[in-house]
Parts: C-alpha cells; sequence; structure tokens
C-alpha cells in the first residue's frame, strides 16, 4: 500500500520535473573545428569556439563583472594499463570586460598582457572564439607518436567572480558556462 | 574506569572541534573581505562549512534520536536530560534568535541604503560629464584634424612630410600618419621619434571610415593611458588618410579613469545586490547555525555528563529497593552530585553491612533454634510449649508419640479444644490444662490413659513461663511415657516374689508331701478302715495340693525366668499353623485364620512365642463354650517407619470387663475361676522380651481382642 503511494508521488514528480528538463537551456561553450598543423617546426592547434552567453552571464558582464575564461589545452599520450600520460598542458586566460566610458567590450589576454577594444560584444567574443596556431610542441619532441590525444576544455572561472556571487554560480543554471572536456585524437 | 579514561578526550575534542568551526567561520568571514587573500577559497570555505554543519546536524539528530528511544524506554534520567536539553535550546535559541533577526534587517537595510536614485543618477551625471568633456575635446579634435586634412589636400607631395611635422607641432598631436587608400602608410611622424611603426588603425576602423569618411574614438593604450585617434578622409583626385593620435591630458585621463571605475563599481554593486544579500544572508545563516548546532550537540554531551551521576543514582536506588545493596556508583566528580553520590555508596554500604549482620545473626538465631528443635525432637520425653492463652506453640515428635495427635494438630489450639476432639485423653488433657492455669511453681504429676497402645502411663511436669517483669508469658510441660518402666518395675517386683515362692515355698513342699505320703503309708495299715479312708483321702488332699502348689511356684518360676533364650527367624504363619493344629481336633472349636500374602516372619525364641499362643489359645477356650469361634488375623503393618508383624487374636467369649481392662496383663488377675492369672502377664513379658507389645483391642464390642504387635524380621537387624 505505501510502496504503490511511494510509486505513484514518485511519477508525480518525475512528470514535474519533466518541463525542467526540456526548458533547461544550455549555455555551456563549445568547441568544434579542431585542427593540428604544424608551424614554424612548431605542432600549432586551431580550434573554434562558441560562447552562447547566458542572460545572466550578459547583464553581469554590463555591469561591469569581468569575466575570466580559461582554455586548457592538453596533449596526451594514451596508454593501455595506467592513465594517460600529458605531454603538453597549456592554459589560455582572457578576460572579458565592458567599459562604460567608452562604451566598449575589452578583451585582454593575461598570458600576454594583449588589450583588445570593440565596440559590439559579438566582436570581442570573435578574437576569444577563434584559436589559431596554438605552438603547443617542438615538431621534433614528436617523433615515435603517431597516434596522441587533444584534450580541450573552456572554463568560466567562478572563484574570479565577485564573492557574492560565486555560491549563486554554483547553483544557478545561467552560470554554467563552461564546456565539457573534448578529446580529440590526432594522428599525425 | 575505562569512561574516566575517556573524559579528557572527549573533552578535548569538544574543545578542538569548538576551535574549529569557530576557525572555519572566521576564515570564511575573512574570505568576504575584498581583499582577502582567502577569497578565492570562499566556496571551498562555504562547503567546508556547509558539511560541518551538515555533520554538526547529524550527530545533534542521533542525539535527539537516542533521547527519544530512552524516553520511550523511560530508562532512567532521560525525562532529566530533555528537560534540560530543551531548557538550553531554548536559552540558547531565543538570543540568537533576536540577534539574527536584528542583524538581517540592519544588514538588508545597510545594503539598500547604498542604493538609492540620487546616487544613481549622480554616478550616470559624472559618467555622461566625462563622456561629455571627451567628446567636446575628440570633437575639437576632430575639427582640427580636418582643418589639417585640408590642408594637406593642398600641399605638394613632395612637401607633405615635412607639413605633417609642421602640422604635429602645432597640433600637439603625439602621432600623425597619412594613409594611401588602400591602407599604406605614405608618411608619419611621432612625438616620440623611438616609434618607427605608427599605430595602425584596426579593420573596424576602416570598415567605419569607409562608411562615415571620418572617425573619431577614444583609443585606450597601455598603462591605462587613452588616446584620441581621429581619421579623416583627404578628399582628392587620390584619396588619402589622414589618422592623428592626440594624447589626452593625464589629469582628464585620470578623472575619467576614476569616474568610470566607481560608475562601474556601483554598477557592480547594484548588479550584485541581492547576491550579496543573499551571500551575507547565507553566511550568517551558517554561522548561526553552527554556532547553535555545536552548542546543542555540546549541550548533549556535558548534559549527559552531569545527568551521568543521577542516572547511576537512579539504578543504584532501584537495585538498592529489589534488594542489592552491593552497588558501589561511580564517583565521577568531586561536587553536589560526587558527594551525593559518596552518601549513597556509603549508606548501601551501611545497608549491606547491617543486613549481613542480621542475616548472620538470624542465622545463628536459627542455628540455635534447629539446634534446640533438634535436641528436642530427638528427646524421649513429649515438650509442649505454651502461650499466655494456654495455646500450644511448639511441640516436638516426642509429644506426637506419646499422645498420637500430629504435631500440626496440636499447634494453636488449648488442651481443653483437643480434649474435646480425643475423647480417650480427655482425662488427662483437662488436668494438665488445669494444672497449667493454676499452678505458679513447677508441678509434677502421674496419669494415666488409655490408648491404641493399651494402657499409658505418663510422668508430667510442667512450669509456668514468666516474662522479666513478672508477667504468665506461657508454660511449658514435658511428658514421660512411663508405661514400660513402671512396667519393668512391677514385672522386676513379681519376679522377685516368684524367686522367693519358688525358693521360700517350694522347698518345703517336698518334705510336707514326703511326710504325708510316709504318713499314709505307716499307718494305713495299722488303723482301721473308716479312719484309714479319711487318712487315705487326708494325705491324697495334701498331696494334690501340694502337687497344686508346686504347679503354681513352677509357673510364677517360668514367669520369673527370661523367655528370650534362643532367637531364629520364625514364620509366624507356619508356627500359628502348627499350635492351631494341636486345638482344631481336641476342642471342636471354630478356628479362623487369615494371613496376609508374603513373609510374615518374626526374629524370636520360637519355645516362647509357641507359649504365647498357647497360652492365649488356652485362655480364649476357657472363656468360650465348646461351638464357640476363634478368629487369628495376620498382616504386616508400619508404625514410626519400622516395619511390625500383627496378630489380631479374637474370640466370641463374654469379653473383657472395663474395670479389668486397665490390669489384665498383671499376674494374679483373673476373670476365671481356675488358674494362677499367669497366663497373660506371662503373654506380656515373652512379647516385651521380644521388643513387641499387647493391648486389649476395646473397639471389638463382641468377645474379647487382643492385638500384638512383634518387629518384623529383617536379616540386617540380627
Amino acid at each position: 500500500m505505501l510502496n504503490r503511494l511511494a510509486y505513484k508521488l514518485g511519477f508525480c514528480l518525475a512528470l514535474a520535473l519533466l518541463p525542467l528538463l526540456v526548458v533547461a537551456e544550455d549555455f555551456r561553450a563549445s568547441i568544434h573545428g579542431i585542427s593540428m598543423s604544424v608551424k614554424n617546426h612548431f605542432y600549432a592547434l586551431s580550434a573554434d569556439i562558441d560562447y552562447p552567453l547566458s542572460a545572466k552571464a550578459n547583464e553581469a558582464l554590463q555591469n561591469g563583472v569581468p569575466l575570466y575564461w580559461d582554455i586548457d589545452i592538453h596533449l596526451q599520450r594514451s596508454r593501455h594499463i595506467l592513465w594517460d600520460k600529458s605531454l603538453v598542458a597549456k592554459k589560455l586566460r582572457y578576460r572579458l570586460q565592458y567599459h562604460a566610458l567608452l562604451n566598449m567590450y575589452r578583451v585582454i589576454d593575461e598570458n600576454s598582457g594583449e588589450i583588445h577594444n570593440f565596440s559590439t560584444l559579438p566582436a570581442a567574443l570573435e578574437l576569444m572564439s577563434s584559436l589559431r596556431d596554438v605552438p603547443l610542441l617542438e615538431e621534433a619532441a614528436l617523433v615515435q607518436e603517431k597516434q596522441l590525444l587533444i584534450a580541450l576544455r573552456v572554463e568560466l572561472d567562478r572563484n574570479a567572480l565577485p564573492l557574492p556571487l560565486r555560491p549563486i554560480a554554483y547553483l544557478n543554471r545561467q552560470w554554467y558556462l563552461s564546456s565539457e572536456w573534448i578529446l580529440w585524437p590526432w594522428t599525425k | 574506569m575505562a569512561l574516566d579514561k575517556m573524559k579528557p578526550s572527549v573533552n578535548l575534542s569538544v574543545l578542538a572541534l569548538f576551535g574549529l568551526v569557530m576557525l572555519l567561520l572566521q576564515l570564511m568571514s575573512s574570505a568576504t573581505q575584498e581583499s582577502s587573500e582567502l577569497g578565492e577559497m570562499y566556496s571551498w570555505l562555504l562547503v567546508v562549512n556547509v558539511l560541518g554543519s551538515v555533520i554538526l546536524l547529524w550527530l545533534v539528530g542521533a542525539n535527539i534520536y537516542t533521547l527519544t528511544r530512552q524516553l520511550k524506554k523511560r530508562e532512567a534520567g532521560s525525562r532529566l536530560t530533555t528537560r534540560m536539553v530543551s531548557l538550553f535550546v531554548v536559552l540558547a535559541l531565543s538570543p540568537a534568535a533576536i540577534v539574527f533577526y536584528f542583524s538581517m534587517q540592519f544588514l538588508h537595510q545597510g545594503i539598500d541604503s547604498w542604493f538609492n536614485v540620487e546616487i544613481d543618477r549622480a554616478m550616470e551625471d559624472a559618467l555622461e560629464l566625462s563622456q561629455a568633456s571627451l567628446d567636446q575635446r575628440m570633437r575639437w579634435h576632430l575639427r582640427q584634424t580636418q582643418q589639417m586634412a585640408a590642408t594637406l589636400a593642398i600641399t605638394d607631395s613632395q612637401m607633405l612630410t615635412q607639413e605633417v611635422e609642421n602640422l604635429r607641432d602645432l597640433a600637439g598631436a603625439s602621432e600623425i600618419t597619412l594613409f594611401s587608400r588602400p591602407g599604406k602608410i605614405i608618411t608619419s611622424s611621432s612625438v616620440n621619434p623611438g616609434d618607427i611603426l605608427p599605430s595602425l588603425p584596426n579593420e573596424d576602423i576602416w570598415l567605419r571610415l569607409r562608411q562615415n569618411a571620418d572617425y573619431i574614438a577614444l583609443d585606450p593604450v597601455a598603462n591605462n593611458e587613452l588616446v584620441i585617434r581621429a581619421l579623416v578622409t583627404i578628399k582628392s583626385a587620390d584619396p588619402k588618410y589622414l589618422q592623428v593620435l592626440y594624447p589626452v591630458p593625464v589629469r582628464i585621463a585620470d578623472l575619467a579613469d576614476s569616474v568610470e571605475f566607481a560608475f562601474l563599481r556601483y554598477k557592480e554593486m547594484g548588479f550584485l545586490r541581492h547576491s550579496l544579500k543573499l551571500s551575507f544572508s547565507l553566511a550568517l545563516s551558517l554561522v548561526l547555525l553552527m554556532s547553535l548546532l555545536a552548542a546543542i550537540w555540546v549541550a548533549f554531551i556535558s548534559i549527559r555528563s552531569i545527568i551521568a551521576p543521577v542516572k547511576a543514582l537512579v539504578k543504584g536506588t532501584q537495585a538498592v529497593a529489589s534488594g542489592q545493596y552491593d552497588q558501589k556508583l561511580p564517583v565521577i566528580a568531586q561536587d553536589d552530585l560526587g558527594f551525593l553520590v559518596e552518601s549513597f555508596n556509603e549508606m548501601t554500604q551501611r545497608i549491606a553491612s547491617a543486613r549481613d549482620e542480621t542475616r548472620i545473626a538470624s542465622f545463628e538465631v536459627e542455628n540455635q533454634r534447629a539446634y534446640l528443635e533438634t535436641i528436642l525432637a530427638n528427646l524421649t520425653a513429649g515438650v509442649i510449649s505454651f502461650d499466655a492463652n494456654y495455646q500450644v506453640r511448639t511441640a516436638n515428635q516426642a509429644a506426637y508419640r506419646i499422645f498420637h495427635i500430629p504435631v500440626n494438630v496440636l499447634i494453636g489450639r488449648t488442651l481443653l479444644s483437643l480434649a474435646e476432639s480425643e475423647s480417650e485423653l480427655a482425662e488427662p488433657l483437662k488436668s494438665i490444662h488445669r494444672l497449667l492455669e493454676q499452678a505458679d511453681d513447677i508441678w509434677e504429676q502421674r496419669m494415666a490413659f488409655l490408648s491404641h497402645n493399651g494402657r499409658q502411663e505418663l510422668l508430667c511436669r510442667g512450669t509456668p513461663l514468666f516474662s522479666q517483669d513478672g508477667a504468665r508469658v506461657g508454660a511449658v510441660a514435658v511428658f514421660d511415657d512411663v508405661t514400660d518402666l513402671i512396667q519393668a518395675q512391677k514385672n522386676a517386683a513379681w519376679g522377685e516374689v516368684a524367686r522367693r515362692l519358688a525358693h521360700e515355698i517350694k522347698n518345703p513342699l517336698t518334705p510336707i508331701q514326703l511326710s504325708a505320703e510316709r504318713l499314709q503309708h505307716k499307718l494305713a495299715g495299722k488303723l482301721d478302715i473308716m479312719d484309714a479312708s479319711m487318712l487315705q483321702r487326708s494325705t491324697a488332699t495334701i498331696v494334690q495340693q501340694v502337687e497344686a502348689m508346686k504347679e503354681m511356684v513352677d509357673d510364677f518360676s517360668e514367669y520369673a525366668k527370661p523367655s528370650k533364650k534362643q532367637t531364629v527367624a520364625i514364620n509366624l504363619a507356619t508356627l500359628i499353623q502348627e499350635v492351631l493344629a494341636l486345638y482344631v481336633l481336641k476342642s471342636g472349636v471354630k478356628f479362623k485364620a487369615r494371613y496376609e500374602s508374603g513373609a510374615l516372619i518374626i526374629n524370636g525364641d520360637p519355645v516362647s512365642i509357641r507359649q504365647v499362643l498357647h497360652n492365649l489359645i488356652k485362655n480364649a477356650l476357657e472363656a468360650i463354650d465348646s461351638n464357640g469361634e476363634i478368629e487369628i488375623g495376620l498382616h504386616r503393618v508400619q508404625k514410626n517407619s519400622t516395619d511390625f508383624i500383627q496378630l489380631a487374636f479374637y474370640d466370641d467369649g463374654p469379653g473383657i470387663k472395663d474395670e479389668h481392662l486397665e490390669k489384665i496383663f498383671e499376674p494374679y488377675v483373673t476373670t476365671k475361676a481356675k488358674g494362677t492369672g499367669l497366663g497373660l502377664a506371662i503373654v506380656k513379658k515373652i512379647l516385651e522380651e521380644h521388643g513387641g507389645t499387647i493391648w486389649v483391642d476395646t473397639s471389638r464390642k463382641t468377645g474379647a481382642g487382643f492385638i500384638i504387635q512383634l518387629p518384623a524380621y529383617s536379616p540386617s537387624t540380627v
């Protein structure tokens, strides 16, 4: 008797939650178009990233909250028994910020300190979107390996958000902007 | 003991936990400070604090669950613990809740007070002012640039470089660059001669320039500096583009930067207003929750340690109530409760020792009583004690043997009430009762009564019992069955008489008989017939009487001598059959014999036992007619756990008169004209010498009846 009631309740709850799953929009960044090439005796990575910013993130940006993005790049050698060995680990860090005085969007490459100003947000995002020929490893370093694995991820650094926003960033789906790890098998 | 060892560690762990809670809360509080290095750890600290709260909640929940179970089981101390914990929680919660409520109020109001319409407007205006100021400057620089473009449009191409240099100097620009249509640098002049490559406009700027013919914008450069970039088209047959970079004065740049920073900060704060409230509320709630939970948990622990002695005391009291005095409660602390526990221990110890003493004393008394009872039980004399109302208090086994009244019937009754139910004992019981009531000192009296075993002689001695203050509290009577003693005395007396008779009388009888015969012999021939016949009759009478006297004397000597000479196992049934065979044919009397099956064997002298039977049969034959009936029954009985063979002997004669009953077994008592009166006396003597008894069966209404009991033969007794 009690079991049946529990089943019914569970079913009702599942039905009630179903629309949430359908409505729940995905604001995660996505990575595509990954390719490797050799530039100046270096293996270089190119990829395209989409940043579908959520309304909340957009609002925060407009209100002067800087958004820090980390692009993690790993070049791994796949192993059978042990976990994959990381040959290269590279992190690109961008800061996206709104400039109220100039009504501009500014992208700062945290690694090089380069500043890029854009009058529109899509233009600013465009800069962060296209990874072009990021040097990873010297050509000479990879002689034997034929089959390698590239792991890529774009992450919004939640800990760089203003303090009061942090707990919310962990609870609200609108702040789930980081992409999953993308594994791309690369055959030389 | 183990609990004692654990106690400091529990206290330490409580202190450590409290310290940890405070540290975590402090860390979280520090992390909320904007400048704090802990800022990055804020999320982790939050998670750790939430986890800590969950652990504390679990601990408190577990304690509440345990307490509820204890309450349901009505365990000792559970209600007191509940009351104390409830009180503590209420006391801790009320001020904390009030403080929490007002803190939240102040917090929300405080945050809200940062923002209002005036500041909003001021901020917007400040930014607008900055923008307007810069706009004005930009417009002026655009006009200046357009003038420069007009000048350059008419300048000869060879003079361009020189003109550009001049114009830059005049305008105070930091850099002037002239581009051809595809964006190629024609000439460039910079205030800083080290700059080889001029600042190039990006695609976006080119696009906007082509669309609008002019471009003016503020460009941030490195080190937070601003430059005004102005681009105009030099309209001619071969259009050119002039880019002039004007430096923004440092003061204006700083002010604009400051305004922008403040504006953005304010906007950010405005945006984060709700998050800020939520975040602070969360932190505050977490602080309250953790402190409360920790306090409640510590309350549980400390209340438990306070209640522990009370609990032990309750259990101890219950144990004492159920009779366990060997309770020793541990003294946990040297406080009031510890003192109470010590007192309790002392009390139980004293009770235990008192109980032990009482037990030992009562054991001794019981031993003494048992010893006295054993003595009393094994006394041959019957001892009966009476209370103040002359009701029997105690009676020993010998009393039962004497009176044949079970001890449990005796107890609690007066002798008078016993006399009503025991008609045979009525007289002696009444007289004892009278003596008990009347005597003020030791009294002694002999009395006789007729029991199932025949006449019994009692020697009674009694004394009243007085308390220390002289009040009469009861009495004690001692009874000695002196039947056998008196009988023995009588027998001894009769034996002595018989011996004397044999000696004193039998001796002269033979000379008398011889002298009479001699007289007859000598004088018979010398006397005439008349005298001779008289002599004949006289001497015959003398001889006859002397013979009779001899016979009598023999009987006496027979009575006097011991009968149990040689004892053998005798089957009584066989012996009776043999004896009866002698009389059946001769007398014509009807004999009825009933024997119980099985061995009816006694240990005795066959000659004496045979004489007993002869005497009894002779006695009966003399009493009954020739067509009378004699009935003999033989069976086994048990008396005082000893086997007896009982012989019941009945005739249908005239019976024994009541006045003869008492002395029928004494010598020279006879109801017949003939006989010495020794028959039954000899029977009794023989039987007594064989350890047996004989008594008249008074329950028999017709004729006379004798009951004989002889110890049954058992090989071990031989």
